[in-house]
């Protein structure tokens, strides 16, 4: 039995539940949503943790860019505040696409549960509670995955490792 | 003679017509969807039946998107694609996005693959390139979307400007989707897409002159001696206080200086800035902040969480378009994999950028820019690569 037969029987697993099909079909992909939420915020903290001094200091200076910025403006000096937004531009662009990066570690598992998800709900439509709207595999992931956020960022600062991250920054 | 070259003529005419005329061996087409879902699924049924270029062998091992005979994008390769991607993100910045399609298009095989349709099922070749450029979006676009969010959060949103941007790109993102997507050959997209890396190029060849460089160095000089002429600080927030409404003229005071803007405009900035990056298949990110902070002349606090509004809108938007009317298919693995060397990409970019000076990053990109633009650009007008390919 390879890893891959042992992970794909634990998913399937947790579609399992309460032996009602549409019940069940929820709740498995709310818990798979968790699941990703719980190892993407794990690799965020991981890559947090590399480079942390680098985004510490980038956020610095673009919080002294800012405080600048606002000085030019009461000063009214145009010129100063046109040079001082020009150089929290580039910061801008790097504090920016760090955080696209940043985002693409804790976003990566969503995409293979939908992977996974595919080949076994691509074409079925699930019946949205008390709408009357069907809807398929994608859209009932996304709302999971955000409920599942919702659930998990007040819960977060209690768990054991998550409580150390979020002392950190 | 002379009737006798009338026959012959005669003959030729009416055997050239009736070669014309006939009808060519008809070609056997697929017949069914092969499991394959929505215009993806109806467009491979249409396709010809063989194993040739331009057909759909049903017997082939599958490939991209599941479809038999497509290439089968290697991981390994995607991975190290991405982690190249997320490196050029965290240095450079926006040319990652590009460099995402290039790898889509070119290393992948897949725009190859795509164009190999040209003639023989049409319809498929344009499905394909809706599913190339969304796949862009999926990974420069979200990416920037989601991290938009933390901007918004620091609630420095000039929300009247995002709402007249963000209902401007709303409109771009349909619009655009409906008007083009299964409507754009793949040689198409591939010529506007070289064309836009040649304006990306342009710019960065531009910052790496000596007047690009000489500007840059006097914001800096300034920015520095304003720096040392501001002795007080601790200023309490005010955030954003709108000040005035109208049709024509919005105006909003930040940290007690007045900005103004007209919303028509700022709608048809959404608008076009949306639709080139629908079209594209890119974030708008890389298109609203000098937007923002060079045209609207915004401070580059307000522009943060204004253009993260903006890019979260029409990125929704955009791909829900191309789901929803272009019945663009996702290869989600091929997506997770690409985040996964995106975000290890983007952690090694720090750590090498001291070693490497900014210009020469530029340069390098500069003549990257160069090189894919015209390739793409002749590749997809003209037929052929000017440059190997």
């Amino acid at each position: 039995m390879n890893w891959w037969t042992v992970l794909d029987g634990f998913l399937v697993g947790l579609y399992r539940i309460t032996g009602w099909t549409l019940i069940d079909y929820f709740i498995g992909t709310f818990l798979l949503a968790l699941i990703t939420v719980l190892i993407g915020d794990f690799t965020t903290s991981l890559v947090y943790l590399v480079n942390r001094p680098y985004f510490v200091r980038l956020n610095a200076r673009l919080a002294e860019l800012h405080e600048l910025s606002m000085a030019a403006l009461r000063l009214k000096n145009k010129s100063g505040y046109r040079a001082v937004n020009r150089e929290a531009n580039d910061t801008f662009g790097l504090v920016f696409f760090g955080m696209a990066g940043l985002s693409a570690s804790y976003l990566w598992p969503a995409f293979f549960a939908l992977a996974w998800m595919q080949p076994r709900f691509q074409g079925i439509g699930f019946p949205l509670f008390l709408t009357g709207w069907i809807a398929n595999y994608t859209f009932t992931f996304l709302v999971a995955y955000i409920l599942a956020r919702l659930v998990f960022a007040p819960v977060k600062p209690y768990l054991p490792y998550f409580r150390q991250m979020t002392a950190l920054k | 003679m002379a009737v006798l070259t009338l026959v012959l003529l005669l003959a030729g005419l009416v055997l050239g017509a009736l070669t014309a005329g006939a009808a060519p061996d008809k070609q056997a087409i697929v017949g069914s969807a092969l499991g394959l879902e929505g215009k993806l699924g109806a467009a491979i049924a249409k396709a010809p039946a063989g194993a040739g270029a331009g057909q759909i062998d049903s017997s082939a091992p599958r490939g991209f998107l599941g479809i038999p005979g497509a290439p089968q994008v290697n991981p390994i390769l995607a991975f190290l694609w991405a982690v190249w991607v997320g490196w050029i993100f965290s240095t450079v910045g926006a040319f990652g996005g590009i460099m995402a399609g290039v790898g889509h298009m070119t290393i992948f095989g897949l725009g190859d693959y795509a164009k190999s349709f040209k003639k023989t099922a049409p319809e498929l070749n344009k499905v394909l390139t809706d599913c190339i450029r969304m796949a862009n979006q999926w990974l420069v676009g979200l990416s920037s979307a989601i991290s938009s969010l933390n901007y918004l959060r620091s609630k420095r949103l000039a929300w009247p400007l995002g709402l007249a941007l963000g209902a401007g790109s709303l409109f771009g993102a349909v619009v655009i989707p409906i008007m083009t997507g299964g409507k754009i050959s793949f040689s198409q997209y591939q010529g506007w897409f070289g064309v836009a890396v040649f304006v990306v190029g342009g710019f960065l060849l531009y910052e790496t002159t000596p007047k690009g460089q000489a500007g840059k160095k006097a914001a800096k000089a300034a920015a520095q001696a304003f720096e040392k002429s501001v002795k007080e600080g601790g200023e309490s927030a005010q955030g954003i206080a709108v000040k005035k409404w109208g049709l024509t003229r919005i105006e909003f005071s930040f940290f007690g200086v007045e900005f103004g803007f007209n919303p028509f405009w700022a709608f048809i900035g959404g608008v076009l800035i949306a639709a080139i990056s629908s079209f594209l298949g890119v974030g708008g990110g890389f298109l609203y902040v000098p937007y923002l902070t060079s045209i609207v002349g915004l401070p580059m606090f307000v522009v943060a969480g204004t253009s993260a509004l903006a890019v979260l809108l029409s990125m929704v938007t955009s791909i829900a378009s191309y789901l929803n009317f272009a019945g663009a298919a996702v290869d989600w693995a091929l997506i997770g994999v690409e985040l996964v060397g995106i975000f290890i990409g983007s952690m090694v970019g720090p750590r090498t950028q001291k070693y490497i000076p900014d210009i020469w990053l530029k340069r390098l990109f500069v003549v990257l820019a160069l090189y894919v633009g015209l390739g793409y650009f002749s590749k997809g007008f003209f037929g052929q690569s000017w440059v190997p390919m």
